[in-house]
């Protein structure tokens, strides 16, 4: 009974049923405030995850059996480790190499599931995507129109040119 | 599906990844939420960047105009702070911060209506004269300019600043004075350039460095000044302390007591100045009155140098001790003896006093207890050019040397091999230290990391004086025998900020 207890059973939305060691599924402040207002009952049903399909579900708990034994995230929301872009360990740089579907998904999974630092992994990952490129290189690199007239283009190109090097 | 791709060759394969790869992207921007799209933007430090991502598309242009980015990126790049220690009393930026994850800047906004930005805050009350009065001008010429609206253009005004600071600026006065004195003393104000030479001259400019008056009157070299509002009040090798009006060029009032030259001269109120003489005393006078109020006696040699804040008085001594002294009661409270040699420069901000001495060390001072809390050495000749702000200390010393130093650990920071010959003049502030030599440079310095930003201005033979505010530098050079005045402004042109 020990060891069951401390499994838990979560469904995503496309009814995928996912086992995971509580204290694994415990890195989503979602599911550990859950845990912690329904007490023992929880632990013998099965909890839905309706946001979350079953890839993205996996993918995410891989992300947090992989930091599981992690310290926990600082309280301060702007705490410095949030504002430095590089700084992605390398475990994360390659789990954040999927396609950019799957990368916005797990964004949005950890948004809603309340994984702080997964989120944050994810934002940094799409902020270094932007990094050095020019406008034109950023279309490229997410499929965007450019959608502005060639006059707009060239006014807020006037607009921003304060911030290049000279 | 697999099976199929197997049999294509390389060409139809390539073929395919060119089709299949822009459906494979997506926009973050269209696919995140507001809240999660201006998290990712405050993962990036960069206003190029941000910049550029503006161009990308309508919506990107649309989020990118979202205010909180550039605040939380002026609070990145301490854009919100004010140089001047004066503003020191300010709240910090972080009270002004909106709740955690504001998702529309509106609604930081309409929360708080009262708030203004940080750049379009009133200029911040001249209280000046205790210290050196570049401390207290840094509000000069920026306030002329209409209200920032936001903080994207706060930002872009201090990043164009600070630019201009790294590799532009502009030289907009170039004044070549008749003089071939040495320049004892630079002042900048809100209102004026002030400049005092070893000639007995004393020049008054306006902050465009365009002549306006020249104060005659001292006979011999002018050792010492401090201006306040139109008020200046100057002494010198004639023994005199004279008050002055900036705005007229008119003598106030000529002040006699002293017996040998005046050194030192601050103020502590608009109508009390306190002058420290090679007659080895220091005079408390009522400027309105003209009327010498005390004589603080007890130095056994000349008085070097002084400092005021509040009711203290600290000078230091050709005697090698450096005193503590009350101004209300004219007494002295302590005396602070440790120095081997005499003392030239003294800093004191209330907790810490620290000293410069021939004996080539600085002395940190409990001003309440007379103690000395450390020995900061490292210079090899005379320390004769000392600043303190906060917890930080810069140095200057007759090796050419600059030293940074943190008064929390009572240890350097930084050593600049700054000038082939003695540092004449020294000045720093949040960002940066510039420093004038003997060899006929400025130098600009990072004081985060004590790398050279730049050299300013073409090499003179020597310079005598430098003082810079937020967005101006002022320098007073020896150029082929003639003392020459240098206006630098580091503000962007107009048309550009909005």
């Amino acid at each position: 009974m020990a060891t069951e207890s401390n499994k838990i059973t979560l469904v995503s939305n496309d009814g995928a049923e996912v086992v995971v060691d509580r204290n694994v599924a415990e890195r989503s402040m979602l599911i550990k405030n859950m845990m912690e207002d329904l007490g023992e009952a929880a632990m013998t049903q099965s909890v839905p995850i309706p946001n979350v399909n079953e890839s993205v579900l996996k993918k995410v708990i891989e992300w947090c059996e992989h930091h599981k034994n992690d310290p926990p995230a600082a309280a301060d929301d702007d705490s410095d480790s949030r504002k430095k872009t590089t700084d992605i360990e390398e475990w994360d740089q390659k789990f954040m190499q999927v396609d950019q579907e799957m990368l916005f998904e797990i964004i949005l999974a950890s948004n809603y599931l309340d994984i702080k630092p997964l989120l944050d992994v994810g934002c940094k990952t799409v902020a270094n995507m932007i990094k050095g490129k020019s406008p034109e290189e950023i279309r490229k690199t997410f499929n965007i129109t450019n959608d502005f007239t060639p006059e707009e283009e060239e006014q807020i190109r006037r607009e921003n040119e304060w911030a290049e090097d000279r | 599906l697999a099976d199929l791709l197997n049999l294509c060759t390389s060409q139809q394969l390539s073929f395919v990844r060119q089709y299949v790869d822009p459906l494979l992207k997506k926009d973050p921007f269209t696919s995140l939420p507001n809240e999660i799209c201006l998290r990712i933007l405050s993962c990036i430090d960069d206003p190029k960047v941000l910049a550029r991502a503006s161009q990308v598309s309508q919506r990107w242009r649309e989020l990118l105009a979202d205010d909180v980015t550039w605040m939380k990126l002026c609070a990145k790049y301490d854009y919100d702070r004010r140089m001047s220690e004066n503003h020191h009393s300010t709240p910090p930026f972080s009270t002004l911060r909106p709740p955690p994850n504001p998702i529309h800047s509106s609604y930081f906004e309409s929360e708080h209506p009262t708030h203004s930005y940080p750049g379009a805050t009133a200029v911040a009350p001249y209280m000046q004269g205790n210290s050196r009065s570049f401390d207290s001008s840094m509000s000069g010429a920026a306030p002329r300019r209409p209200k920032i609206r936001s903080y994207k253009s706060h930002f872009k005004q201090r990043h164009l600043v600070e630019t201009a600071w790294k590799t532009g600026g502009q030289n907009i006065a170039r004044h070549i004075t008749q003089d071939q004195g040495v320049v004892t003393s630079l002042h900048l104000t809100p209102k004026y350039i002030v400049v005092a030479l070893d000639n007995a001259k004393i020049h008054v400019f306006n902050t465009e460095g365009n002549q306006q008056k020249t104060l005659q009157g001292h006979v011999m070299g002018v050792w010492a000044m401090v201006p306040w509002d139109d008020t200046l009040v100057s002494g010198g090798c004639d023994r005199d302390v004279r008050v002055w009006d900036m705005s007229t060029g008119e003598s106030l009032h000529t002040l006699r007591g002293h017996t040998s030259t005046v050194r030192c001269l601050k103020m502590s109120d608009s109508s009390t100045a306190i002058s420290g003489s090679r007659d080895t005393t220091l005079r408390v006078w009522d400027i309105k009155t003209g009327l010498c109020k005390n004589v603080l006696v007890g130095h056994q040699a000349s008085v070097r140098c002084l400092e005021i804040k509040g009711d203290i008085v600290v000078s230091g001594s050709y005697d090698t001790t450096a005193r503590v002294w009350s101004i209300s009661e004219g007494r002295c409270l302590r005396t602070l003896s440790g120095h081997f040699s005499q003392i030239y420069a003294i800093a004191f901000d209330g907790a810490r006093i620290a000293t410069g001495s021939l004996d080539t060390s600085v002395r940190i001072w409990d001003p309440n207890n007379g103690s000395c809390q450390a020995i900061l050495q490292g210079h090899t000749s005379l320390v004769g050019q000392l600043q303190m702000r906060g917890n930080t200390l810069v140095t200057g010393g007759s090796d050419g040397s600059v030293r940074v130093w943190s008064l929390e650990k009572m240890a350097p920071i930084h050593r600049l091999a700054a000038h082939d010959n003695s540092v004449t003049s020294l000045q720093f502030d949040d960002t940066r230290v510039v420093s004038g030599g003997s060899d006929g440079r400025v130098k600009v310095w990072d004081l985060k990391t004590g790398q050279l930003v730049r050299e300013l201005t073409a090499p003179a033979d020597a310079v005598w004086r430098v003082a810079f505010e937020e967005e101006k530098c002022v320098v007073m050079a020896s150029r082929s025998n003639r003392t020459i005045m240098e206006v630098w402004s580091f503000s962007p042109p107009e048309d550009v900020l909005y």
